[in-house]
């Protein structure tokens, strides 16, 4: 047998090995190819994300800020009004010109841009410091979800931006079984809580030692961010957090970035009077030590208590000045940064899910099989061949898909049905060609090559052209157009491997190894 | 074993009279679907759909007055006991089936209160209700939350299994579930009257982006096609691609609002796979007459050498075609609801488009042909040439046979 055939039929061995460890399901990963929310069940949500809040909120903090300036820069404080979503109107305290005002705030409304009206002074955020405003909250709102879909322990959720204007968030949490309570973990405002820390933190969840005195049923045990002396994210470490909750999220009034001593970014805060007083007999009762901010029972930052604190105080830190940002966003709202709208939601039950499981992949393996036996029948030898060539076929799509991590939809698979269908064309145009051949009196020898070489152009014709309007739909296309072109595009390559490559080296295996003249084939 | 052994069936002959009578069937469509209208799912039309199965019979009069706009049909088999409802499209964004999901659940479960519905809640539930109590003594570590977590899904895995509870033998005989559990969840639980399998709602704003992109998909990708064939065969193979694609498309259209099937995005990806289908098969027969035409040495008619061509594919095309129907056909009787239709339409789209690659297509090339080659003034040769020409620009690589002419010169 020549060289040549054997590298043939390695490479193919070495295909149908590789591809068939991707699809063997383990021990670790019991799904290889992750099943679309339509047959295993699950929860697919769509969300507007309501910037508007975030600019409303924004302007407020300004209406108020306004106020406590005019007062720092020495002149009276003017009556403010917001006027929309993005801009409020300060008007002069009696007796004093638009001229001192505008001396004192313009530069601290540097978002802002002011403008003289009959009235007074008008300003509106920019434009800029508006997308900034909405880019923000979008990111934060996605990484306020991701948390919390992660304390749900939901395996491989999906959270994307989407829309036109990057203001919507898709999440897709397959398996999920129970869409109300999902809802209500996504919407509901988070906890902000300040609370104490006890002993040292420490990178494993159980290594963390307490001092003397307190013990495991006192505290309980949070994550938070681990940074370096850059003050870069470098991991996770776990901090012992008392139980008791003494000041929340409820208490604060308001927080924004300020700068520091040295012009580094903090966070400014205040406290209702109630909230003031809580917040005193926090801090004057633990001097020195640290103080957790927990949010969404993560730990976001943990400042020792300098002084006793009453109603406002700084937290400072190694931020970054869009950490701190962040974090005075988070602080004034408690929790998401806007209100979040639902634009779709589909949940398809774990009894449905299973259900059509179940009954697909019956029905797909009894249909395979019936159109395996009718090849069989027709072609009888060369059928057998063609049942090799689509099980490799299969054994590819579903290994590639496993590999590429590809979702498995309703759809999907009928793109895979139309991948089959194709795929037994591509045998059963070059089987006719073969019978033609021989028909028109050819040595089988001579009918095998040509019936290889005449079926070559059509069946490239006819995986090109199903190929190009794939790749259109892969990329006009949504959800379940997108999941049919996904299976179709990758069933098609392998489809011209298999009945190119693996039925041609079948056929040189048992009719051309030799250069002896082929008695008869079983075609 | 050969079916068709030479065959030499006149499909020319036969054209018109197939491509009247699915003409007539798409105009009847037509007919329905301008007097009685699409049943357009809720991925376009936006709106709610909620699938429900109850534990005794459906109380539909129930639902009918606590949902009076709402669409009510039962699903699935009688003894499935399950309904779908659908709600009509609110003017706000939000989340409907939730909320009418919720209501309902509070409406047939008045006695419920603060206990878990074991036919209602998930398994998250399940697994915070048991580990507040803690009747396994885990503790309160990750060990513990492990532990409840594994019962909460393995209750909820036998849920699935059987649809729903209906007795409490039911959930107390589920593996790994202690004595004690099985005691907290019988204070603490109940078995609610239904369990939802199904739920989705679309928004407006969705449901017309959807519908939008759906339309493009399928119109780029079908010009994509229709180029493609135009480039590597014919501008005329091309157009009659396109012509065949339509044609089957309203087709499939047509018996989709006769049986009063909905038109989703799942629809959509059907209508996609009947367009390969049938694109693939119209190239096979292309490529053919391509070859015939090259091959030809005596003066043929070009209507010879299609019906030639149309019957040498002829086992191709029923064996491929029959390969296809084989599986969906299982799909059909075994595939279950959710497929069910879907394949159907895919049935349908696949016989349509093997006949519609040996009706339509040909019509439309020799209309194309006779109009053309009038205008030149030679019938036969106009058709030779046209052909001839397409071939001989050196597209086909892999068909390297000389044209005629040339071999005769």
């Amino acid at each position: 047998m020549n060289r040549n055939l054997w590298w043939k039929i390695v490479l193919i061995l070495a295909v149908l090995v590789i591809f068939t460890a991707a699809i063997i399901p383990t021990k670790n990963n019991p799904e290889k190819i992750p099943l679309g929310l339509d047959l295993k069940g699950g929860t697919h949500l769509v969300m507007q994300v309501n910037t508007d809040d975030a600019l409303r909120a924004e302007v407020d903090q300004a209406v108020e800020a306004a106020k406590s300036r005019s007062v720092a820069g020495g002149i009276p404080a003017p009556v403010v009004r917001r006027l929309s979503n993005n801009s409020f109107l300060v008007t002069p305290a009696a007796n004093r010109n638009v001229a001192e005002y505008e001396r004192v705030l313009n530069d601290w409304f540097g978002g802002f841009s002011g403008k003289r009206t009959g009235q007074g002074i008008e300003y509106t955020l920019k434009t800029a410091t508006m997308n900034e405003i909405e880019e923000n909250t979008v990111l934060l709102s996605m990484e306020t979800i991701n948390n919390r879909v992660d304390a749900l322990g939901v395996t491989e959720p999906i959270i994307a931006r989407a829309g036109s204007g990057g203001d919507r968030i898709v999440i897709q949490l397959p398996g999920v079984d129970d869409p109300v309570r999902v809802k209500e973990i996504i919407r509901t405002t988070a906890q902000l809580q300040f609370r104490i820390v006890e002993g040292t933190p420490s990178a494993d969840p159980q290594g963390v030692t307490l001092p003397s005195g307190v013990t495991a049923a006192d505290v309980d045990i949070l994550p938070g961010d681990k940074h370096d002396e850059l003050g870069r994210v470098n991991g996770t470490q776990y901090y012992a957090i008392r139980k008791s909750v003494p000041v929340t999220g409820r208490d604060l009034k308001s927080a924004n970035t300020q700068k520091g001593e040295i012009g580094e970014p903090t966070i400014g805060f205040s406290f209702t009077p109630d909230g003031a007083r809580k917040f005193k007999a926090l801090t004057g009762s633990n001097l020195k030590r640290q103080l957790a901010i927990v949010l969404d029972n993560r730990v976001q930052s943990a400042p020792v208590i300098q002084s006793e604190i009453e109603d406002r105080g700084v937290i400072t830190g190694n931020f970054e000045p869009q950490e701190a940002a962040d974090l005075a966003m988070i602080l004034r709202s408690g929790s998401l940064p806007a209100s979040l709208t639902t634009l779709e939601e589909r949940t398809v039950g774990p009894s449905l899910g299973r259900d059509s499981i179940r009954k697909g992949v019956t029905a797909a393996v009894i249909g395979f099989i019936l159109m395996l036996l009718a090849v069989v029948v027709y072609y009888r030898g060369a059928g057998v061949n063609a049942i090799v060539a689509l099980l490799l076929n299969l054994v590819i799509l579903l290994g590639m898909m496993a590999y590429f991590r590809a979702t498995l939809t309703l759809p999907g698979i009928a793109g895979i049905i139309l991948t089959l269908g194709m795929a037994i064309d591509s045998n059963v145009l070059v089987f006719e060609r073969i019978r033609e051949e021989l028909r028109a009196g050819k040595t089988i020898r001579g009918a095998i090559e040509s019936g290889f070489t005449l079926a070559f152009g059509t069946i490239i014709d006819t995986h090109l052209t199903t190929m190009i309007a794939a790749l259109f739909l892969f990329q006009f296309g949504t959800g379940p157009i997108k999941g049919f072109a996904v299976t179709l595009l990758i069933g098609l390559a392998a489809s011209v491997f298999t009945a190119f490559f693996v039925s041609r080296v079948i056929f040189e295996l048992i009719y051309l190894r030799t250069n002896r003249p082929v008695a008869s084939i079983s075609i | 074993m050969e079916i068709f052994v030479n065959p030499k069936y006149d499909f020319l002959k036969w054209r018109f009279h197939a491509i009247a009578l699915t003409t007539l069937f798409i105009l009847a469509g037509l007919a329905i679907f301008l007097t009685r209208g699409l049943n357009v799912g809720i991925d376009f039309a936006g709106g709610a759909n909620v699938i429900l199965r109850f534990q005794k019979a459906v109380p539909i009069e129930q639902l009918r007055s606590q949902l009076p706009n709402a669409t009510i049909q039962s699903y699935g088999k009688s003894e499935d006991r399950s309904v779908l409802i659908r709600l009509p499209l609110q003017q706000q964004e939000g989340d409907y089936a939730g909320q009418a999901v919720t209501r309902l659940h509070n409406v047939f479960n008045p006695a419920g209160g603060s206990k878990v519905d074991l036919n209602f809640q998930g398994s998250g539930s399940l697994s915070e209700l048991l580990k507040s109590q803690d009747p396994d003594l885990k503790g309160r570590g990750i060990a513990a939350e492990q532990h409840y977590a594994r019962v909460g899904q393995a209750i909820i895995a036998k849920r699935s299994e059987l649809g729903l509870f209906t007795d409490y033998g039911q959930v107390t005989s589920v593996p790994g579930l202690s004595t004690a559990s099985a005691r907290v969840l019988s204070g603490r639980s109940y078995l609610g009257q239904f369990n939802v399998l199904n739920q989705e709602s679309v928004g407006p704003q969705v449901g017309r982006e959807l519908q939008q992109k759906a339309i493009w998909a399928i119109v780029l990708s079908t010009l994509a096609m229709g180029l493609y064939i135009a480039i590597r065969f014919d501008l005329k193979f091309g157009v009659a691609g396109i012509i065949c694609l339509v044609h089957d498309v309203l087709f499939a259209f047509a018996f989709l609002a006769m049986v009063r099937g909905e038109f989703s995005l799942i629809t959509v990806a059907a209508f996609l796979m009947i367009i390969g289908y049938s694109i693939n098969d119209t190239v096979v027969i292309y490529d053919r007459v391509r070859e015939n035409v090259k091959k030809s040495r005596v003066r043929e008619d070009f209507d010879t050498i299609l019906n030639r061509s149309l019957n040498q594919t002829l086992s191709r095309t029923i064996l491929t075609g029959g390969s296809v129907l084989l599986i969906l056909l299982s799909l059909i009787l075994f595939g279950g609801e959710v497929i069910h239709d879907f394949a159907l339409l895919l049935f349908v789209g696949v016989i349509i488009g093997t006949i519609s690659t040996l009706t339509v297509v040909p019509a439309v090339v020799l209309f194309w042909n006779k109009r053309l080659s009038r205008r030149q003034g030679t019938y036969g040769g106009g058709n030779r040439a046209e052909i001839s020409r397409a071939a001989t620009r050196g597209e086909a690589p892999a068909l390297s046979v000389k044209t005629p002419r040339r071999a005769k010169g």
